[in-house]
């Protein structure tokens, strides 16, 4: 249940299990405002991904992955064509 | 679990970012959703549904109250809009890394 320390390995790997069994993946987004605290979980009830950040940087990444998969998963094709890289 | 058309689920799923600004945290679950409605049949039952593949759920929970909806493509595009903004201006609590430190203003004081 790896968690990833940089953003770039997380957000491929996330793509890659996604793009592997779409209707299997569920994205987790927990956001803490208490805390100061975003976490990203990715999982397959198999594998699990996670990234932790409370940096502001990263929330802007974090929607875009976010958003990423949404497209991905709305869209009708079976693999992701052009999709422009971050 | 209420499921809500797109605009009142952006709508709830502020209300849950104003009310966990003090303590607590906000769930975001993203899926990709076929359409089903019944649960999966038996094996030896004939599957009488045809998966649809272009929707997705998206769930949000402070951990009391659930909230849900469904987004599909026609939709896509002017929810992820009004949602990254919705994400963007409420997660902001976290922690600015300025390599320039702020005291640009060192002007002595009058």
């Amino acid at each position: 249940m790896p968690v990833f320390q940089t953003w770039d390995e997380f957000a491929r790997a996330a793509e890659k299990l996604y793009l592997t069994d779409p209707m299997k993946v569920r994205v987790v987004l927990k956001y803490r405002h208490c805390d100061g605290s975003l976490c990203i979980k990715v999982t397959d009830n198999a594998v699990c991904l996670q990234y932790k950040t409370d940096q502001a940087q990263d929330v802007k990444k974090i929607e875009k992955l976010h958003g990423k998969l949404m497209r991905l998963m709305v869209s009708k094709e079976t693999h992701s064509g052009a999709m422009e890289t971050d | 679990m209420v499921l809500l058309e797109n605009d009142s689920f952006l709508t709830e799923l502020t209300r849950l970012f104003q009310k966990c600004r003090t303590s607590g945290s906000v769930v975001i679950t993203l899926k990709k959703y076929d359409g089903r409605t019944k649960p999966v049949p038996r094996k030896g039952h004939l599957e009488s549904f045809e998966p649809a593949d272009n929707k997705c759920l998206i769930r949000a929970s402070d951990g009391k109250k659930k909230i849900s909806t469904v987004v599909s493509t026609k939709e896509v595009i002017k929810f992820q809009m009004a949602y990254s903004n919705l994400l963007r201006a409420h997660m902001d609590g976290l922690k600015k890394k300025d390599k320039k430190s702020k005291s640009k203003k060192t002007k002595a004081t009058q």
